[in-house]
């Protein structure tokens, strides 16, 4: 299947479109306004869509973010996404039609099972969870470039748990297609969360950074110098 | 953003939602009064006044309902003052009543009401579009695309108010008002708060019999003089092009317009008339845009509000253009756009062919066959889980004694019951509607009728609808589920909170005295999470042969964490005892909680970090497998 309209067609894209999915209470919007704060002080332009209406602890939450002077809408065309980030890891299949064929995947190794799946393993007989191998070879009828992160180990090696999100900011910062500079992103983590957190949470980032070099830069291209 | 930025006093770009961009906006035009009732997608205007109000003079209320939120800003307004209130389309019907009066009155101080519509029905009862409220109360509508132009609106409605002396509404929908981007900030030059005198501005704000027939003309030509204004606004622009193509839009549809030309590689090769000022519409400004056009298309979300009007405009100004909306069937009135609709819909209009996105959907449907859905659901600790278990539990002891229910469900976090796994509503409406639909069904059926309400939305719209049922001696079942807060949008305090807006004391307004003052014959109030106790409470209530009204009080779980947090309080969670547990699932059976998982063993297992402490699974087990961890000191 082709991309949705040729890129001949539309000229030079000049914008990184990014979906980030989770589970409400994992610090999506967190994670959103650090980026963002990182392109303003950047001087780059950003504009994102935020789902978070009704979502409840527990819901399924997202944000589209697109960085880049000709990101008009809020909201990412379908298979136009270059970065799909998950907190959770049922949740990139939720969104998966949001993603270039070649896009990126980054998924969080946890499953949180809804209540809903688990109440039909006790009421019928057989039925088991869905798992994180299950999931990953889903995606990859998507798409090869999917990177499954232990971000719940990392945020724990980081001295503070609630740090997951972090340590993707960490992952995406190591990606070449992700366009801003790790420095504003720091700088905007150090600004954004609460001031006792700030060196757990930049250990975070580190550790997300490392384990992208390790786990996701022999897919696809990072940023050099490291 | 963080507070810091939004405190800014000088000039400075950055990063804001749309909410916050509105608060910001209303903040430099030295906004003195606000007032809100929470709502999604509105509810962060408010949080965002409510963190700020530490560094400010203004005067904020969390009013108990919309209409009286905007009478709040009424009354400030009439002594010259500058108020803003924010609220969803459905809140913008509660606040109608005062909304149509005060086009006839008109106001003193600018007085902006943002009223933000939910296409899609993400978080509302339905899709309404608040669009004709405008024309329907001769009240002029502005409507931003962005954030920047949200705040730029805002700071002009003031102006627009003052000028005119009437209200201005600000038309967002969802996806303007949780739309972050970046924003310019201005200067913040704050006056001091000062209250003025009455008897110095004294004049009269009243409408009835011949004084409404006199206002009506004055409305029209205030109305007529507006037309005139906007038709040279800034916030109306024509984006010219070489082509007898044109489409014309407003607010979020502008940007998926923008994004459609470019992803079609139409940049630049057809015109586009962007509509800022959509009542009164520039009739001018659109009937010389049209001259001319071979084509025009309509790209508006919801009803074809401004394409009924292109049509009426096309009649005189070029009677042959091809007009193509939602009287085409290019777009629908369905449900909210995106990119790929308007890609879609523009390229059908210019007879181009177009990418098929459907088969982009069918093919990711292909992998989604057996992911579960998450549905919204109690967090774990909610007391409405609690009081559901307990509920249940006795609907069915009444159920074996041949006592049969309607469920009448209302607006608030328990709404989340229509939900499945629990799936349990005979209906749901709107605020307050489940005890008002309570007195009609208890004269029309036979089986018993169960009514719940919250405690935000109890003040807000159940309380004469209560009244009337003891006044009528209608017999029902109505639960008051109180848990302190207006938890579903954020958790705002409200009469049930010990605070007010900025989480200053407040008085806290009693449920109870409320009800015996009605006169409420039975009238008991349990803790949520005592469920045994419950089950014979509510079992008394439905078995009362008259209104019995029951209120089962627990602070909100993500409001109690708060405050353990600020006390320095742990949350201690629990966790399956493997020796003991038997497998019966009783912790699981109808309590759907979030921190429950089944392990490798086929046993219960909670999640430490997902659990909340609050013990009601453990007395449902029959073996007491369930047990508190033991803190560390």
């Amino acid at each position: 299947m082709s991309l949705p309209v040729n890129k001949e067609d539309r000229g030079e894209n000049l914008s990184r479109n990014i979906f980030l999915c989770g589970v409400g209470g994992q610090g999506l919007v967190l994670m959103t306004t650090v980026i963002g704060n990182a392109c303003a002080k950047s001087g780059k332009k950003v504009v994102t869509g935020e789902m978070y209406g009704l979502s409840q602890r527990s819901g399924t939450v997202s944000v589209h973010l697109r960085i880049g002077e000709d990101a008009f809408s809020p909201l990412i065309s379908y298979g136009d996404a270059d970065i799909l980030v998950a907190l959770e890891a049922i949740e990139p299949l939720r969104y998966i039609e949001y993603l270039k064929k070649d896009g990126v995947v980054l998924m969080n190794k946890r499953i949180m099972h809804p209540p809903i799946e688990t109440s039909k393993i006790i009421t019928a007989k057989g039925t088991k969870y869905i798992t994180v191998e299950n999931i990953v070879s889903k995606l990859k009828g998507w798409t090869p470039n999917i990177a499954v992160i232990d971000a719940l180990k990392l945020a724990r090696e980081s001295g503070n748990v609630n740090t997951e999100n972090t340590v993707f900011l960490g992952c995406l910062s190591a990606l070449e297609v992700f366009p801003v500079e790790e420095n504003y992103i720091r700088e905007s983590i150090s600004e954004a969360v609460p001031t006792k957190t700030i060196e757990q949470n930049l250990k975070a980032f580190d550790l997300g950074k490392e384990n992208a070099y390790i786990s996701l830069c022999t897919l696809v291209p990072c940023k050099r110098g490291h | 953003m963080v507070l810091k930025d939004f405190l800014a006093k000088e000039q400075k770009t950055v990063f804001m939602l749309c909410n916050e961009a509105i608060a910001r906006g209303a903040l430099e035009a030295d906004v003195k009064v606000v007032a809100f009732y929470p709502g999604a997608p509105t509810s962060e205007v408010l949080d965002t006044f409510s963190e700020a109000l530490g560094n400010f003079d203004y005067q904020m209320e969390i009013a108990t309902n919309e209409k009286v939120a905007l009478e709040v800003c009424a009354g400030a307004s009439f002594a010259g003052l500058r108020s803003l209130t924010a609220m969803k389309s459905v809140g913008a019907n509660v606040a109608s009543d005062i909304l149509f009066v005060l086009g006839y009155t008109g106001v003193r101080g600018g007085l902006v009401l943002v009223i933000a519509d939910d296409p899609h029905a993400h978080s509302s009862q339905s899709e309404e579009d608040g669009r004709f409220f405008a024309p329907n109360a001769y009240v002029p509508m502005l409507e931003p695309s962005s954030p920047q132009e949200a705040k730029d609106m805002v700071k002009k409605a003031f102006e627009i108010s003052e000028r005119h002396r009437v209200p201005v509404i600000i038309r967002t929908v969802t996806r303007v008002n949780h739309q972050s981007s970046i924003v310019r900030l201005e200067n913040l030059e704050r006056t001091a708060f000062k209250k003025a005198k009455w008897k110095e501005l004294k004049e009269e704000f009243t409408t009835l019999g011949e004084v409404a027939r006199q206002k009506k003309l004055e409305m029209l030509e205030r109305t007529a003089k507006l037309a005139e204004e906007f038709e040279k606004s800034e916030f109306n622009f024509v984006k010219r092009a070489d082509s007898d193509v044109g489409v014309i839009t407003s607010s979020v549809s502008y940007l998926y317009v923008l994004e459609a030309l470019k992803m079609l590689g139409l940049q630049e090769k057809v015109n586009i008339l962007k509509l800022g000022t959509t009542y009164p519409l520039p009739k001018n400004t659109i009937s010389s845009f049209i001259k001319g056009l071979k084509k025009a298309v309509i790209v508006e979300e919801l009803s074809p509000y401004l394409e009924k009007e292109v049509y009426a405009i096309a009649k005189a100004a070029n009677p042959s253009v091809a007009i193509f909306g939602k009287g085409s069937g290019t777009f629908s009135e369905a449900w909210e756009f995106n990119p790929n609709i308007v890609v879609k819909g523009i390229a059908s209009a210019m007879g181009m062919e177009y990418v098929d996105y459907e088969s982009i959907i069918q093919e990711a449907k292909k992998l989604k066959v057996d992911i579960p859905d998450r549905y919204p659901t109690f967090c774990a600790g909610c007391p409405h889980r609690a009081t559901f278990v307990a509920l249940n539990q006795a609907l069915r002891i009444q159920v074996a004694k041949g006592q049969e229910h309607y469920f009448a469900n209302d607006i608030g976090c328990y709404s989340m019951w229509v939900f499945p796994p629990i799936s349990r509503s005979d209906s749901s409406l709107c605020m307050g509607a489940s005890v008002g639909v309570a007195n009609g069904l208890s004269h029309a059926i036979e089986e018993r009728v169960v009514a719940v309400v919250g405690d935000s939305t109890f003040y807000h719209a159940a309380i004469p609808a209560l009244i009337n049922a003891v006044h009528n001696g209608n017999k029902f079942t109505l639960l008051i589920l109180d848990n302190s807060v207006t938890a579903m949008t954020g958790q705002q305090s409200n009469p049930s909170t010990e605070f007010t807006a900025g989480w200053r004391q407040g008085k806290k307004v009693s449920i109870e005295n409320i009800c015996r003052a009605i006169g409420v014959d039975f009238l008991e109030i349990v803790d949520s999470y005592d469920v045994k106790n419950n089950v014979e409470v509510f079992r008394k209530a439905l078995e009362f042969d008259g209104l019995s009204v029951v209120i089962s009080r627990r602070e909100c779980a993500l409001y109690g964490d708060r405050n353990k947090r600020r006390r320095g309080e742990p949350i201690v969670p629990f966790y399956v005892d493997k020796n003991l547990c038997k497998k019966p699932y009783m912790c699981l059976r109808t309590f759907y909680c979030p921190a429950y998982e089944i392990d490798e063993d086929q046993q219960p297992r909670i999640s430490p970090d997902i659990c909340d402490g609050c013990s009601v699974c453990s007395k449902l087990c029959p073996f007491q497998s369930i047990k508190r961890t033991e803190v560390k000191t």
